[in-house]
């Protein structure tokens, strides 16, 4: 009823009418109920409908859309600007449709209420230019000419003759070696340069493929190169869904999604010797079966098949026999060759899963059952050419830390470590997973409901199609040495086809939810739960050592000889498989742990959700939650890591064959553990508010705060010092902000038609109907300051140094700006064989802070009243805000300090605008 | 137009000016009540909502008739409206929880069904939709999924709400040229921000009916939320106002009583213009 001219005339006579005999009236509504129904399809017996010129009508929606990127749009990246660079291209275009609707197949098939589809085709095509600056070594230091070379101090780098090197007959072994108290002497190249006889010729003819510094960014020699090169990515994909309803109570479901793209990646050099990450194909496949069965309104049962394929395959670039380039590490500048570069890997699953729910009294019941496997195929060799490792130690004045260099070690063709990966056939991973979950929502009172929850997860350990699976047992005695840890291979001896036990995991959970008092504007929550995670198989062939192996060249003291020279090469000195218990002596040894650990979680929460006056919703809420057992990789575990106290062996350390004899498995360098094993832990809590402001005035707000603290034993970035005192490793998470905040907002505009301003009844409503405004704003605090020192003479036995404390040096800074963060003389490098007393992170100093706002301006035309045109605009970061980088967090030596610990070099970050065009029907 | 308050002696402003009122019909007067079930999630949520719903009408009088329909899989009639509580107890009692959500596809045709039968018959009428229904299980695509995982330097999904936004922004001018009220008991609220928008939306469409929606956090909220629906549909006035001549296509029209504050819709399109 309503204020239409037309229609009140009629009324009047009717509610009279109708004031007088209400019932007759009543039943006369019922009467046009059912005719209006009748007419408009909404009975079972409908005819069914058709459009003024007789054609069933179709009843199909859906959209059309591009997304459009330019450079031109874009703001200059402030990392761009304060190098000095100009802006990079882009050509971005996204497009697609869908359309959803009744299955209708003229002459064939009417789907009316039974049949309904929905297609969905996205492509994209991206060309973009990739930014990254990295030091390389200058056209003198490839000739030989270091003489212009300095420190991080700038002062001179001496590089040392290693041809030169003798026993010093005055050596004082009860004291440290230091320059005053040489072990070995060694003379520095003449000038401070190397001779061009004495270049490695491999050396020389791989650095043809190296390209000539570009920047001048510094500080020194720093940051000479600038890369600059287009990628190219596309992707094509669809989801196809079909629901089919067979008759009232079961209902079919099918789905597909298929996408097949090119991950473009920039070219660091114009080579083969291309350093940089590899364009990938990528291809998944994702199909679903799902059966509803609703028995009565009560019970309902619903069974699904799912089966899913991830693949990816790196493209390589091969020489003109088709092989790779070999890879050249030398630190700090960028290395030249690849890792993984002809690779290619793919993720299967499969589930059936039937869940059945049912309500009885104040019980509601869940009951779901899975069944599930898994595969992962890998063909995944990491050096199929070699991997060559130069570090300082062969051209430095043996003991003394900073002195020689990398590059100069590479000059003269030394590395002190090299390896090269033999895989002789892919490997094909497999694991069943099961699980039976029970839920029961309780309804305890009227404004009290619980729900418990009880899951049984059980799952198989990681087995290999062909059994070609191998790792090292720390029980099995080695042939070579009598001491303990063996290569075993599944199938063999005492093992299975694993090596890890299959895991039942009993995960029980538990809510509450309440009104409090009965008061239905205020719902109090508490949960607790806890759970498990199956240890995953991770994309590659560790684990496969016998079958698939890495042959290892290791220097016997990487200050004095070298493992391997790059005239010699790498010539295989075994064959695979090789099954032997000691195949694996000198290497970098897989192990799988055995133990059956498996990473645990807890986790408990408190929350309080109100509704205040003016559509304001106010949630606030505590959460606690650990785990332990989880799964860490090889920074932050070695099982076969050289106790702290050993230290004291100071330059003895040096020689391989001591260190070795130090190690509790001395037959292996070290283990190569592959982020799965479970020894880290954490724990984390958690305060937070979140408002919601629901529309008012066409307006909606959500913001939210959160503060946190996050504590672990693992986490990065650079690893941890002492592995047998985890409690000496407890300091905050690498990547703990504990201040965060985000704002979410919607702004219809109160302008045109049937809102406040500018109604507008003729050509003008197209101007002003129609436009709204969305943002997201996020803020956060930096994470914690990770220092660490400029070098590393432990003598192998600490991967990751710390650096001490000096006591009463405040580490923070009045004004605190990109000057300077931190006070970096608050802090020390340790001495030579000891470790640092800092924490893995500091407990106070963090990062600077980000924020960053994106915002989105629409404009929606109404064609008819089923069609609309929209035009978007949105701006991301459209502050053009810059967040500074992290600050320098290398410390030097007192004699040769770090000028730029402490200091922030610059800031990153830049406005993006991506336009849009969506036609909706 | 509903109205809500003491209407004796109410007086009508449309666009300012005074206008007459044609006709008053109030809560002592008949309700055909149209309840529409948009149930296809969880059984533990429909429960306390069937029981709410039936228990509430039968307090009404017999002066309410209650018809039922389902939204799941286009709208469709489940029982005609009756003031037989039995029969509309044992017919929302058998209504399954199934299929795909489907308030958004329907709600257009619900109210415009109601404002059919009120323009022939002149009876006091509500839709009231009961519904759990999340974004994400509409047969239709509002949630733009990701359809290329590689793409990653994908931007269009990081205001993942525009396609809610776009498809109630065409329901709210649709309905806004309806009289029909629409009431909404969403019975599970959910905050993340595509469900938000969603949910937002249906706020919206109520609101520009005279209706109202209200959302449940939890269980124990149920029955509270369908019963302030169910009083709120039952207890509005329907008051008929003449427009005066020469009155636009988009008219704000004002009630006062002597009385107290009413509370009714106030903006109108006028569809036939």
């Amino acid at each position: 009823m309503g204020v239409v001219r037309a229609a009140w005339l009629a009324l009047v006579p009717v509610i009279l009418f109708a004031q007088q005999q209400a019932p007759q009236e009543m039943q006369r509504a019922v009467e046009e109920f059912r005719a209006l129904t009748q007419n408009m399809g909404l009975r079972a017996d409908s005819p069914r409908r058709r459009a003024e010129n007789g054609r069933k009508l179709p009843q199909w929606h859906g959209r059309l859309f591009e997304n459009f990127r330019n450079n031109w749009l874009d703001a200059v990246p402030h990392e761009v600007v304060q190098r000095g660079g100009r802006q990079g291209m882009l050509r971005r275009s996204q497009f697609g449709f869908n359309v959803t609707g009744p299955v209708e197949i003229p002459w064939l098939y009417h789907g009316g209420r039974r049949t309904f589809f929905s297609f969905s085709y996205e492509g994209m095509r991206e060309r973009v230019g990739r930014g990254n600056l990295r030091t390389i070594p200058t056209m003198a230091e490839r000739t030989g000419d270091w003489s212009a070379v300095v420190d991080q101090a700038g002062l001179l780098l001496p590089i040392f003759d290693p041809a030169s090197t003798s026993r010093n007959p005055n050596f004082d072994p009860g004291r440290a070696v230091s320059v005053e108290n040489l072990e070995y002497n060694r003379a520095a190249f003449p000038g401070n340069r190397i001779p061009s006889s004495r270049l490695d010729g491999t050396a020389k003819r791989a650095l043809e493929y190296y390209p000539a510094p570009n920047s001048d960014a510094g500080p020194f020699f720093r940051n000479n190169y600038f890369i600059f090169a287009p990628e190219v990515n596309r992707a094509d994909g669809v989801i196809v869904r079909v629901d089919h309803n067979v008759g009232e109570r079961h209902r079919l479901g099918f789905g597909l999604n298929s996408s097949n793209g090119v991950d473009g990646a920039a070219e660091w050099f114009p080579s083969i010797a291309n350093p940089g990450p590899l364009s990938r194909d990528r291809r998944s496949r994702r199909g679903g079966m799902e059966h509803v069965f609703t028995r009565t309104p009560r019970t309902i049962n619903t069974l699904t098949f799912e089966a899913s394929t991830d693949q990816t395959a790196n493209q390589p670039r091969l020489d003109e026999r088709g092989n790779p380039f070999p890879n050249y590490r030398f630190v700090p500048y960028l290395s030249m060759g690849n890792s993984y570069p002809v690779s290619r890997n793919a993720r299967n699953g499969f589930a059936v899963t039937n869940g059945f729910s049912a309500r009885w009294r104040e019980h509601r019941f869940r009951v779901v059952l899975q069944a599930a496997r898994d595969q992962v195929h890998s063909f995944w060799p990491q050096y199929p050419e070699g991997s060559f490792r130069f570090s300082a130690g062969l051209t430095s004045l043996p003991g003394i830390v900073n002195t020689g260099h990398g590059f100069a070690s590479f000059l003269l063709g030394s590395a002190d470590y090299a390896e090269k990966s033999v895989v002789i056939s892919p490997s094909y991973f497999r694991r069943t997973r099961g699980l039976v979950a029970l839920r029961d929502q309780w309804e305890l009172r009227r404004d009290l409901t619980l729900n418990i929850g009880f899951n049984i997860d059980v799952s198989t350990p990681r087995v290999e199609k062909h059994d070609r699976q191998s790792t090292v047992a720390l029980d099995e005695v080695n042939p070579v040495n009598g001491r303990m840890g063996a290569l075993v291979a599944a199938g063999n001896g005492r093992f299975g086809r694993a090596f890890q036990p299959t895991q039942v995991r009993p995960e029980p959970s538990m809510s509450l939810a309440w009104n409090v008092r009965g008061n239905t504007r205020t719902v109090a929550r508490v949960s607790y739960s806890r759970s498990y995670s199956p240890i995953p198989i991770y994309s590659g062939q560790w684990g496969t050592q016998a079958f698939n192996g890495t042959l290892a060249w290791i220097s016997m003291n990487q200050q004095l000889t070298p493992a391997v020279t790059l005239a010699q090469g790498l010539e295989a000195q075994r064959q695979f498989p090789d099954l032997r218990p000691e195949a694996a002596n000198n290497t970098i040894a897989d192990l799988v742990d055995s133990s059956g650990k498996q990473p645990t979680y807890q986790s408990a929460s408190a929350q309080l959700e109100k509704e205040l006056p003016g559509a304001l919703v106010l949630t606030m809420g505590l959460a606690h939650s650990e785990g332990v057992n989880l799964l860490v990789g090889n920074s932050a575990s070695n099982p076969n890591a050289i106790p702290l106290s050993a230290l004291e062996f100071r330059d003895q350390l040096n020689d391989e064959t001591f260190n070795r004899s130090l190690r509790p498995f001395p037959h292996y360098q070290r283990f190569d553990v592959y982020s799965s094993f479970p020894e880290g832990s954490y724990q984390r809590d958690a305060c937070y508010a979140r408002l919601e402001k629901r529309t008012s005035a066409g307006l909606s707000l959500t913001a939210s705060y959160e503060y946190s603290k996050q504590m672990d034993n693992y986490s990065g970035p650079y690893g941890i010092q002492d592995y047998y005192n985890r409690d000496n490793e407890w300091s905050l998470t690498s990547s703990n902000n504990p201040h965060r905040f985000s704002m979410t907002y919607v702004y219809e505009l109160p302008l045109g038609t049937n809102k406040a301003l500018l109604q507008m009844n003729d050509w003008r409503r197209y101007l002003v109907d129609g436009w709204s405004l969305s943002g997201v704003t996020t803020m956060s605090s930096g994470e914690p300051v990770a220092l660490r020192p400029q070098f590393n003479n432990t003598g192998g036995v600490v991967d990751s140094l710390r650096v001490n404390v000096v006591p009463g040096v405040d580490p923070r800074v009045s004004n605190q700006g990109p000057e300077l963060w931190f006070n970096p003389a608050a802090f020390a490098h340790p001495g030579d064989f000891t470790t640092g007393d800092a924490g893995r992170t500091h407990p106070t100093l963090r990062q600077p802070g980000n924020q960053n706002h994106d915002v989105s301006v629409t404009k929606r035309f109404s064609v008819r009243a089923d069609r609309t045109v929209e035009f978007s605009a949105a701006g991301f970061n459209f502050l053009n805000q810059a967040n500074w980088t992290e600050p320098d967090m290398v410390i030097g030596t007192a004699a040769a300090p770090n000028v730029n610990a402490g200091r922030i070099i610059g800031s990153r970050g830049g406005r993006v605008i991506q336009l849009g065009l969506r036609v909706s029907f | 137009m509903p109205v809500w308050g003491a209407v004796e002696g109410v007086q009508a402003k449309v666009d300012g000016k005074s206008a007459n009122i044609a006709g008053v019909l109030g809560p002592e007067r008949g309700l055909m009540l149209l309840v529409v079930m948009d149930v296809a999630g969880d059984l533990s949520l429909v429960e306390p909502a069937r029981k709410a719903l039936a228990d509430g009408l039968e307090k009404a009088g017999p002066e309410v008739y209650a018809g039922l329909m389902r939204a799941q899989d286009g709208l469709q009639v489940v029982l005609d409206p009756t003031e037989d509580r039995v029969k509309f107890r044992e017919a929302v009692d058998a209504q399954a929880v199934g299929g795909r959500a489907a308030l958004l596809n329907t709600v257009e045709t619900a109210v415009r069904l109601g404002d059919g039968i009120m323009e022939k018959t002149g009876v006091r009428l509500a839709v009231l939709y009961i519904t759990d229904s999340n974004i994400t299980n509409y047969r239709e695509d509002y949630t733009n999924p990701v359809v290329n995982s590689s793409d990653s330097r994908d931007l269009s999904r990081r205001f993942p709400e525009g396609l809610v936004k776009e498809r109630i922004s065409r329901l709210a001018l649709s309905v806004a040229a309806r009289q029909t009220p629409l009431f909404i008991v969403h019975l599970d609220y959910r905050s993340d921000r595509l469900n938000e928008a969603y949910q937002t939306g249906l706020m919206e469409l109520a609101a520009l009916t005279g209706g109202a929606a209200e959302f449940c956090r939890s269980v124990g909220e149920i029955p509270s939320a369908v019963g302030k629906a169910l009083e709120a549909a039952m207890s509005h006035h329907s008051v008929v106002v003449e427009l005066p001549a020469g009155t636009a296509q988009q008219v704000t029209v004002t009630l006062e009583a002597p009385g107290g504050s009413l509370r009714h819709r106030t903006r109108f399109l006028i569809k036939d213009k």
